[in-house]
């Protein structure tokens, strides 16, 4: 029930907690939790969205609320280029992965873990709404609004020409 | 590296961001949680360290060995020697393990080990150091398994830890040079008057290279 969804949960955690440990802790909670309660769920067809919703809560509440954002190494720009080893596309490409990381880091919680469970966990918007515990439409527009502050850090990067929407 | 750029944002997003599998100890741990209905136990198990995690899967596994071994022994009455002792081996290992008790003497180097054991036990066990095959030596310890005095060798493999149990034994013992139990990897052989017993939860492949390298050792 639990375990063909554990790399959802833990990747979930990962991005909600920004922290190799604390993603650990949350999951094994989350775990512990869902062990126990498992006779409440109703369909198994559930059980994902059902544990990654254990999951959110354990990363939200196992610690204080972070809203500071992560502080990556600076300069990743000149960190990338390597001209000897890489074409200027390849370049490109991996500044441009480097930067939706860190764009994607320093989203508020509430965006970032709207656009993880949508984009890269592949839910439905119905399951984003019971996981994150907000009505629909917070969901939808919390998406866009997520998706806006990536696709507009993009944007300003000089060396990024194909057009995202 | 030559792929076309994403289409999309979504591409986009997908393939900057990785998704993360779950470290192994954390698997095994969700694996025997989930297995598990002694659900008293989750509180006492949960650690920070990773390495905890190897050790409360052992520790439910050895709740489940007591419980349905009993289970088993009780049902069919048949509580041959071989099984009894291969009970008692992954009793101990497991109990090593959760009991934080797994060396009395903890070092790698073997002319620490090796002395300790004297006066310990009534002989003189080989203890090579194996850190070159990939099994590097933990400690040892003294134990009583199934009526035997026996020297407890403690090697490391990656995550996983190998109790090798040594003592006399003038006749081959009862036992097949290999057993599982309930995931549990035994290999048996005898040598010199010394009966060898190596119990891990590796895999049995890898308990087999670890009989190799230490007999090899003594030749």
């Amino acid at each position: 029930m639990v375990l063909p969804h554990l790399n959802a949960a833990y990747t979930l955690a990962r991005y909600l907690t920004k922290d190799v440990n604390e993603a650990e802790d949350a999951t094994q909670e989350a775990i512990l939790r869902a062990v126990r309660y498992v006779h409440t769920l109703r369909n198994d067809a559930d059980a994902r969205a059902w544990l990654l919703a254990i999951v959110r809560r354990e990363c939200y509440g196992g610690r204080q609320h972070r809203i500071d954002t992560v502080a990556f190494d600076d300069v990743p720009e000149l960190q990338l280029v390597d001209q000897g080893a890489q074409t200027d596309a390849a370049a490109n490409r991996s500044m441009l992965q480097h930067r939706i990381r860190e764009v994607v880091a320093a989203l508020p919680d509430g965006l970032r873990e709207t656009l993880i469970l949508r984009e890269l966990q592949q839910c439905s918007y119905d399951e984003i709404a019971t996981i994150t515990e907000v009505p629909l439409g917070t969901v939808m527009s919390r998406l866009s609004r997520a998706r806006a502050r990536v696709a507009e850090a993009l944007g300003s990067l000089a060396s990024f020409e194909e057009g995202y929407g | 590296m030559t792929a076309p750029p994403p289409r999309s944002l979504g591409e986009a997003l997908r393939e900057a961001l990785p998704a993360y599998e779950a470290p192994e100890a954390l698997r095994e741990w969700a694996r025997a949680q989930a297995s598990s209905e002694m659900h008293s136990l989750d509180r006492a198990s949960k650690r920070r360290d990773i390495r905890r995690f190897a050790y409360a899967a052992g520790l439910v596994a050895a709740l489940a060995i007591g419980w349905s071994g009993a289970r088993i022994f009780h049902a069919s009455g048949d509580g041959s020697r071989a099984q009894v002792l291969v009970t008692a081996l992954v009793d101990t290992h497991v109990r090593s393990l959760m009991a934080d008790h797994l060396t009395d003497v903890e070092s790698s180097d073997h002319h620490t080990v090796k002395p300790w054991f004297a006066g310990k036990v009534p002989f003189a066990p080989n203890v090579p150091e194996l850190q070159s095959q990939g099994f590097p030596l933990i400690g040892g310890r003294a134990e009583f398994v199934a009526g035997h005095t026996a020297a407890a060798l403690v090697y490391g493999r990656g995550p996983h830890t190998i109790n090798l149990f040594i003592w006399p034994s003038s006749a081959s013992d009862a036992g097949a040079p290999t057993a599982t139990y309930n995931g549990y990897a035994l290999a048996h052989w005898s040598s010199h008057g010394l009966t060898y017993w190596a119990v891990t939860d590796a895999a049995s492949s890898e308990l087999e290279a670890f009989k190799r390298a230490y007999v090899a050792s003594l030749q």
